[in-house]
């Protein structure tokens, strides 16, 4: 049996999910699952009935998401702060994720778990591995840019969140995801995560569809930005490279644009070398905890 | 059938934009809804109490009101220092004030409001807030003598930092493994500036458009609809919306 929730949209969910469909949709939405404690303090049950709930509310929300087309979620289930919870606490939380998220292998879907994460661990670890590429002689410092941090992000392997939901009304990022979201929708909603409903879900949804235009704008305006500095870079960087060779550096415009184009080529290889480098470290490091654990 | 939903998504979003641009440009014609609602209100009481005969008390000017009261003897100077105590009396009065604020302007339409700007910097240091950063992400490469802050502030400064690092690591002066949370905190170019305890937001947008993102990891973002002709009321309810919140970091 699918641990995300069997179950088809009532007629009115259908309703109202095929007039949003009709608007763009994002492909990718971040949860920060807010509330459980306070639910559970408000319906006067134990803190563990409180996460237990908000683990069901998940598989809920999943369903929601496939059935709206969205195939792509992440979710902060465990922050390393949480580790400052009682004992009691925290061991509970870990027995609720080994028993749930065991059965995600049968899923259609892609769902992200940030389990024992901040952000600034993540991009540390990213700069960490950038600097094990210039260490093991794959990459030059100056091939450090944003687009190559991105990929030796935790996530390399997704776009980044088209919109981040926080519940229970706080309005702070709390360490999660803050470089993928940085052009993101941000939708802070009230709700107790264990309360959250079908119109909660599209209303974070209208929501993105009315940024929609202007966050797209900002982000190519943005990608341009960075784009005409890397050229702006790499001409610096070939002018010195021909005034080494005691060539002049505005001369043949020809033998620039050639010099542009190898400068480019091999950082391009370099990178791409130390990609793949970085993903068998990660394969092996992955089987040796597997192996660790059995 | 999807011709007749493409409609009616279309009609929604027409009406929600409809709304927003009502809304903003009431709010820059008329000052706040809460500006408004009190005008109404105490209008409203007027006519129904002024025929059993009772008066209004008048209400203490202030804030956008005050600009339009005349005082009837003092002349500025007496009213402008009393403007100034008062607003360091409101700072005192709240349970907590953020040691650094961040302004992002999103509204893009027209040129920001420099007066506008001005006035909520004047009224955080009144306040009593340290620091101050001001956002635009529009604004390419900030030369000015105020701390104004652009992208290259966010991510550019972290790849820099990363940059620099590697640098390091290639003249084998650090080992990769010597990198952690701490030690690129430390290279980034803000350091010694406390992290912003609290970003106000102006504008429709509903995004940080890239604004410190390695900084603003416990900062509480308030949206206001736009800095334009803000007033202080508004201005102080954000504060006080940051009193009231609770950060648990974690436990």
């Amino acid at each position: 049996m699918s641990w995300v929730k069997e179950g088809e949209l009532s007629f009115w969910e259908r309703f109202c999910a095929n007039i949003i469909k009709a608007g763009p949709m994002p492909k990718h939405i971040a949860f920060i699952m807010d509330g459980n404690r306070r639910y559970a303090k408000k319906c006067q049950v134990e803190r563990q009935e409180g996460h237990s709930q908000g683990f069901n509310k998940l598989a809920e929300t999943l369903r929601w998401c496939l059935n709206l087309g969205i195939l792509e979620v992440t979710v902060y289930a465990f922050s390393i702060e949480n580790f400052k919870r009682s004992k009691s606490e925290v061991d509970g939380l870990m027995d609720l994720a080994r028993e749930k998220f065991s059965r995600l292998m049968e899923e259609q879907c892609f769902l992200n778990i940030c389990f024992a994460y901040t952000s600034r661990h993540e991009i540390s670890n990213a700069v960490r591995e950038m600097a094990w590429g210039v260490e093991q002689g794959l990459l030059d410092p100056s091939d450090v840019s944003e687009s190559l941090l991105d990929k030796c992000l935790y996530t390399n392997h997704s776009p980044h969140p088209d919109i981040l939901i926080r519940t229970s009304g706080e309005v702070r990022l709390s360490d999660f995801l803050l470089w993928q979201t940085s052009h993101s929708c941000l939708v802070f909603q009230p709700v107790l995560w264990p309360e959250y409903t079908f119109w909660n879900l599209c209303e974070a949804i209208l929501q993105f569809q009315m940024n929609h235009s202007m966050l797209q704008k900002a982000r190519d305006v943005y990608a341009e930005e960075r784009k005409r500095q890397q050229l702006e870079r790499d001409q610096a960087a070939v002018t010195e490279q021909l005034l080494q060779e005691g060539l002049p550096a505005s001369g043949d415009p020809q033998l620039r644009r050639t010099r542009l184009h190898k400068l480019s080529a091999r950082r391009e290889e370099r990178v791409q070398g130390f990609l793949q480098a970085l993903e068998l470290k990660r394969a092996d490091w992955l089987a040796h905890l597997g192996t660790a654990s059995t | 059938m999807t011709g007749l939903y493409e409609l009616v998504w279309r009609v929604l979003h027409a009406l929600l934009c409809l709304h927003r641009t009502l809304t903003s440009w009431l709010r820059v014609r008329f000052g706040t809804w809460n500006w408004i609602w009190r005008r109404c209100c105490r209008a409203a009481s007027a006519a129904v109490l002024a025929p059993l005969g009772f008066t209004l008390r008048k209400p203490p000017a202030v804030g956008r009101n005050r600009r339009h009261h005349r005082h009837p003897r003092a002349g500025p100077a007496p009213a402008a220092a009393h403007r100034r105590l008062r607003w360091r009396a409101d700072g005192r009065s709240l349970e907590k004030l953020p040691v650094h604020m961040g302004l992002v302007i999103t509204e893009e339409e027209q040129e920001p409001s420099f007066s506008d700007i001005a006035s909520l910097v004047v009224w955080c240091m009144a306040v009593g807030i340290s620091y101050i950063s001001v956002y635009d992400h529009q604004v390419l490469n900030c030369q000015s003598s105020v701390k104004v802050l652009s992208p290259e502030d966010g991510k550019a400064d972290i790849v820099r930092a990363a940059q620099d690092f590697c640098q390091l690591v290639a003249q084998q002066q650090k080992k990769s493994t010597d990198l952690d949370v701490d030690m690129l905190d430390s290279l980034l170019s803000s350091n010694g500036f406390p992290d912003p305890d609290l970003v106000l937001k102006f504008g429709p947008v509903d995004s940080t458009l890239g604004f410190l993102p390695w900084h603003i990891r416990l900062t509480e973002i308030i949206s206001l609809p736009s800095h334009l002709n803000i007033s202080y009321e508004d201005f102080f309810s954000a504060l006080r919306q940051y009193a009231a919140c609770e950060q648990r970091l974690g436990k």
